[in-house]
């Protein structure tokens, strides 16, 4: 197999991922501050206000603040396809994101409907118009690697999501009757197992080989896993509305074969980063180990309330939730991010200013970050928020926590974002001269 | 034309295959050449090297490695 190379000619503006990364930390700051003031009210249930309120300023505003930006900038690069007007695809996808996850915050939080209908409109705006352009992009994109394919599946996976979410959304703000149950746990299903793992599988595939410099993944899982996780979802959803012992059995095949695709990801993932070939230090190889550790564990614990007829305590369905999305998908997100924020603010300086000498190397724009620390601080906040699901007097203590970490993650950003003006300015004004 | 400097790049994370040969053409003498070596084909390298006056030949080895050539364009 020929490795694909990057195609960077057809990257858009620095601006338009840099606009989201810079967002999304301060919605995860929102979700900490919410979780430090509520305290153990906000742990008491995962269907309490204030939890679902925190939930999705982190799905929302965080999870796919980042993924709608860093697609936006990799599909692009990744296909070689040009991404048309940018700027606007960008402002259109951006501004009704955050608008949308503040009004749905402000929903849960105050359960105005007025607030829920703001919601729905800007989240639906935001969604339909990243949709439309990933499905114009994707499809002229000929010849679909498997990362392409992560993206095809993520996006039909959005989709779902996102009508999930407005049924819901309509349902709480009152006047449509629903069956409330099964859509409020395939609702997180579509979004979490789906969105987001179908596209982390996706970019893991092409970034873990090229940034971690490992071997590639086994054709077998690269070709299979991404539709066969697809169609276990669907398999799910079905079983949730088929009546009997049949929806019940096919709901927790589903389930074990969501759970042992999910493991085998993990393992090999794992496998793949013990054997890089370049054994220097790495921040962001301790992030995705921790992040696919947890991954591994919360895989194992989902399989607990599909084995028990009596069901689990609320403590260990809390527990599980924040083991895959504080824990697992921020771990990796971040992960991703470390490589991906100082590798663009290098790039494009680069292009623009090739022969002046002035700028400062991917390490030493990465060095800046003290990301060793941070990612200390990320595993203490996790274990302290998981903690918490059982000792909820800790909720306090997670918020934080976790407010400290959201903090140092806008500031390493930020830091990005100055290095790439200050150079911009000086390169300018040697130019001039 | 013999081959003047070779870069093995293959252990090394992106951007670093990229700042390594950008530091390397600066002191490129006109008639000297860069052998890079590769496992991947650095596409992002192209358009630099055509707007810098460099030429390059890229050849897909045997042994799944790429081989860059790079040398100064006589004309510039």
């Amino acid at each position: 197999m020929i490795p694909i190379g990057l195609s960077f000619q057809q990257a858009p503006p620095i601006s338009v991922p840099f606009r989201f990364f810079l967002t999304a930390p301060l919605f995860l700051l929102a979700a900490a501050a919410l979780l430090f003031a509520q305290g153990p009210d906000l742990m008491a249930s995962r269907h309490s206000a204030a939890a679902l309120a925190a939930t999705h300023l982190l799905t929302l505003g965080f999870t796919s603040m980042i993924m709608c930006g860093a697609l936006l900038q990799l599909l692009p690069v990744l296909g070689g396809v040009p991404l048309a007007h940018p700027v606007r695809v960008a402002w259109l996808v951006h501004a009704p994101l955050v608008a949308g996850t503040i009004c749905l915050a402000m929903a849960f939080m105050s359960g105005h409907a007025l607030f829920f209908h703001l919601a729905l409109g800007f989240l639906s705006m935001a969604f339909g118009c990243f949709g439309l352009w990933l499905v114009g992009a994707l499809r002229k994109i000929r010849e679909g690697g498997a990362s392409i394919q992560g993206m095809r599946a993520a996006l039909a996976a959005l989709t779902v999501t996102v009508a999930f979410g407005l049924i819901l959304a309509a349902a709480r703000s009152g006047g449509l009757a629903i069956p409330y149950v099964p859509l409020s746990a395939l609702h997180p299903l579509w979004g979490l197992g789906g969105w987001t793992t179908l596209l982390i599988l996706g970019l893991a595939y092409q970034l873990i080989p090229m940034f971690q410099l490992t071997a590639h993944y086994p054709v077998r899982m690269t070709s299979r896993l991404i539709p066969a996780l697809f169609l276990l979802l669907t398999g799910k959803t079905l079983g949730a509305f088929v009546p009997g012992s049949a929806g019940q059995a096919l709901s927790i095949a589903a389930s074990l074969g969501l759970v042992a695709g999910n493991l085998w990801f993990a393992a090999v993932t794992w496998q793949l980063l013990s054997r890089r070939r370049r054994k220097v230090p790495d921040t962001t190889l301790q992030f995705w180990r921790l992040g696919i550790g947890l991954l591994a564990l919360s895989a194992c614990m989902a399989l607990l309330p599909e084995l028990m007829d009596d069901g689990l305590p609320e403590s260990w369905l809390l527990m599980l939730g924040v083991c895959v999305l504080p824990g697992f998908i921020l771990c990796v997100i971040q992960g991703m991010l470390y490589k991906i924020v100082p590798f663009l603010t290098w790039f494009h300086l680069q292009s623009a200013y090739p022969g002046l000498g002035i700028v400062p190397n991917v390490r030493d724009i990465h060095a800046r970050f003290h990301a060793d620390r941070q990612l200390a601080l990320l595993a203490v906040a996790i274990a302290t928020l998981a903690a918490s699901s059982w000792f909820p007097q800790l909720a306090r203590v997670a918020g934080l926590l976790w407010m400290i970490h959201a903090a140092w993650l806008e500031i390493n950003v930020l830091q990005a974002a100055h290095i790439f003006r200050r150079v911009h300015r000086v390169a300018r004004m040697r130019t001039a001269h | 034309m013999t081959v003047d400097l070779t870069l093995d790049v293959r252990d090394l994370e992106p951007p670093e295959p990229l700042e390594k040969v950008l530091e390397a053409l600066c002191v490129l003498e006109p008639g000297q050449r860069i052998r890079m070596i590769h496992h991947r084909e650095p596409h992002p390298l192209y358009p630099i090297l055509q707007r810098e006056g460099f030429r390059h030949d890229t050849h897909f080895t045997d042994d799944g490695i790429f081989e860059i050539l790079i040398w100064r364009s006589p004309s510039r």
